[in-house]
């Protein structure tokens, strides 16, 4: 075969027994993916997209190789600096895009508005003024920038994985910005909404693991995700023990962090710096023993010192009563419940909670 | 203030605020019809969004490399956020089967603003307008162009592990009459490639498990430093004789040196250029120890060009 004009392009030779053109063909076919080869979490998510049409979707979540995606912007300069040695650098990249559709999509995008950026000559837009906070912020956009970060985040692990390297602190970094960003969200279901994927995203830290299945004995605690503020008058709910009623009307207006575990409630109030979590209605097999919690997201931002110093083995001090109630002191903080914000911030970090018996 | 990219990059939760309210007004500027549609607006403003953050600007702090948009001046980074935001409201607007209305629109308004002719007026690269755009043009330039060739001879040459994989490729690359290409692998790897084998009753099979491990190699940054690499090494060999010295180390054998800064130039780190050593070492191609001189027989620098470089 003979050589031709290095940066000729593809266009400028004359190829008469067509040996290029089918060779072309061939390596198109060689280097398309078929879809089995999606993942069957990434299928799960395609499907999950189809029946939420009006939720403002990612546009990457499917096929987004981060590897390839993240060299674009190089590539293009070297392209639009006519950088000889850009196609060789680049031709793994360039390998890649005569297969995937979204990176070379991406490509002629990003060709696009990088050309309109260093063309010398042609009106430049004006620049972005103005004061603006995240609270001046359509709160879908903040759900929007959220749940882009923690796909980021998923992303990170899942490549780290693949190149067999350490990238945790990463994707932790993504994951922390997420929340401090939701938690300047003051609609519940929308900040709902901006961490739908965090739990599952934050134990990838762990490495894969098949679906969580519901263990035995486990009671898995959410938050039921209180509005702005999350004040709330403590005791509305029908079933109390009087003596919880007692306290209830103690911690009337009290800022709280309200639980649920299927028909099983819970909360999590401020006494001082401490952060206490109130169980109540047990189950009989729990009643006069202690119990151990975990907080799976209690690690990823640290402005609480956990009592034992493991969010995950948090040991109750008192046994479950027998009317299966308990209050167990979970850890210290700074930061206040009375404070909207910081409250969504522990409200986040309690997302997902879990009790069983510590014997 | 304006933000700029580098406060992206290491202020997120302070500049996205201003990041949003300019893309607000570029997105309702270009999505004409749609513009009080706040779906499609914030539709808009989170594709750009996303591709910001994907990128490893937006957030990205000193976690990803700085790539050529941090290197953007600011009045150069702002003009692509407002493209990045014309090209997704057209997008829209297509979808929305807008386009025909709009696009009069549209040229009729940045007319209007001094753009005159805002898809043509691109910077003329020796590429042409947009290089690159479509699959089969890729494909086509990385079978034509002799050095990007060359990730696929290494990765067929690969198959070598697998006869049966490497003979269902050579029973294609045969039929579409890829004879030098065939003729280069055939020679290294001393199989013959000139008439058809006997019919293998799992040619079908062999033939994906071929193309499975084709694509996974085409694609290694690893395979690439290891052509590079190689090409580097034959190439500095022609090209001047004080940076590659030879010494007569015997009649029949020369000791060919490189040294690894001169390998690297000024594109490759000395990281790479060692994968790229590595790759060649596992190959067989080279006895390298990570010294930081690379020395080859006269034997091995023959193999290495015969294989990666065309005689001239």
């Amino acid at each position: 075969m003979n050589d031709f004009n290095q940066l000729g392009g593809a266009s400028r030779f004359s190829d008469p027994r067509g040996e290029y053109t089918k060779l072309a063909q061939w390596l198109q076919q060689v280097m398309e993916t078929s879809p089995l080869e999606d993942s069957e979490d990434k299928q799960a998510s395609r499907a999950y997209k189809e029946v939420n049409e009006t939720q403002l979707e990612l546009l990457l979540d499917d096929n987004y190789h981060i590897q390839f995606y993240q060299q674009l912007p190089d590539f293009i300069m070297g392209l639009l600096t006519n950088d000889p040695q850009a196609t060789l650098r680049y031709a793994s990249l360039l390998y890649h895009m005569v297969g995937c559709s979204e990176c070379h999509s991406a490509y002629l995008d990003l060709y696009d508005a990088m050309r309109a950026a260093v063309q010398p000559e042609g009106m430049r837009v004006s620049l972005g003024q103005g004061t603006r906070t995240l609270y001046a912020t359509p709160p879908r956009m903040l759900a929007h920038l959220c749940q882009t970060l923690i796909s980021q985040a998923e992303e990170v692990l899942r490549q780290a994985r693949r190149d067999h390297v350490d990238n945790d602190a990463s994707a932790r970094e993504l994951l922390q910005l997420a929340l401090r960003i939701s938690s300047r969200i003051a609609q519940s279901s929308v900040r709902r909404q901006a961490l739908q994927d965090l739990v599952r995203v934050a134990t990838l830290f762990e490495g894969p693991t098949a679906p969580k299945q519901e263990e035995p004995g486990v009671y898995a605690y959410s938050p039921t995700f209180a509005g702005a503020g999350g004040m709330r008058r403590a005791g509305k709910r029908g079933v109390r023990s009087a003596d919880i009623l007692s306290r209830s009307n103690e911690q009337q207006e009290q800022p709280m962090i309200d639980l649920q575990a299927h028909s099983l409630e819970g909360n999590i109030t401020q006494n001082g710096q401490t952060l206490e979590l109130h169980l109540q209605d047990l189950d009989e097999a729990l009643r006069g023993h202690h119990i151990s919690i975990s907080v799976l997201l209690g690690s990823l931002i640290e402005p609480v010192r956990w009592r034992g110093g493991n969010p995950l083995a948090i040991r109750s001090i008192n046994t479950v009563d027998a009317s299966g109630s308990l209050v167990v002191p979970l850890g210290e903080t700074d930061l206040q419940l009375s404070n909207p914000e910081e409250r969504n911030l522990l409200e986040a970090m309690f997302m997902l909670l879990e009790v069983r018996v510590a014997d | 203030m304006p933000f700029t990219a580098r406060d992206l990059r290491y202020n997120a939760e302070q500049s996205y605020p201003l990041l949003y309210a300019y893309l607000h007004r570029n997105a309702q500027r270009y999505l004409g019809a749609l513009k009080y549609d706040a779906f499609e607006v914030d539709t808009v403003i989170g594709h750009v969004v996303e591709q910001l953050v994907r990128l490893g600007l937006l957030g990205g702090d000193d976690r990803t490399s700085l790539t050529a948009l941090d290197r953007l001046t600011d009045a150069q980074f702002y003009t692509f956020l407002s493209r990045s935001v014309r090209n997704k409201s057209i997008d829209r607007l297509r979808k929305r089967r807008l386009q025909v209305s709009t696009a009069a629109e549209l040229e009729s308004m940045e007319s209007d603003e001094g753009e005159d002719h805002p898809l043509e007026d691109a910077v003329e690269s020796v590429w042409g307008t947009t290089p690159f755009s479509t699959p089969e043009e890729i494909s086509l330039h990385l079978v034509s162009q002799r050095n990007l060739r060359d990730l696929l001879k290494h990765c067929i040459k690969a198959l070598g592990a697998a006869p049966n994989q490497l003979q269902a490729v050579i029973e294609e690359l045969r039929e579409i009459g890829a004879d030098d290409l065939l003729k280069d692998v055939g020679e290294e790897l001393h199989v013959s490639v000139s008439s058809p084998g006997p019919v293998n009753p799992h040619i079908s099979q062999h033939k994906d498990h071929a193309h499975k491990k084709l694509r996974n190699c085409l694609q290694q940054q690893s395979t690439n430093l290891t052509v590079m690499i190689a090409l580097r090494l034959t190439e500095y060999k022609n090209v001047s004789s004080q940076e590659l010295s030879s010494q007569k180390v015997s009649s029949d054998m020369k000791l060919y040196t490189v040294d690894i800064q001169t390998l690297a130039q000024k594109d490759l780190s000395e990281d790479e250029v060692r994968k790229g050593l590595n790759g060649l070492v596992t190959e067989g191609l080279l006895d390298w120890h990570g010294e930081d001189v690379v020395q080859l027989t006269t034997t091995q620098m023959k193999r290495l060009t015969r294989f990666y470089k065309e005689e001239e």
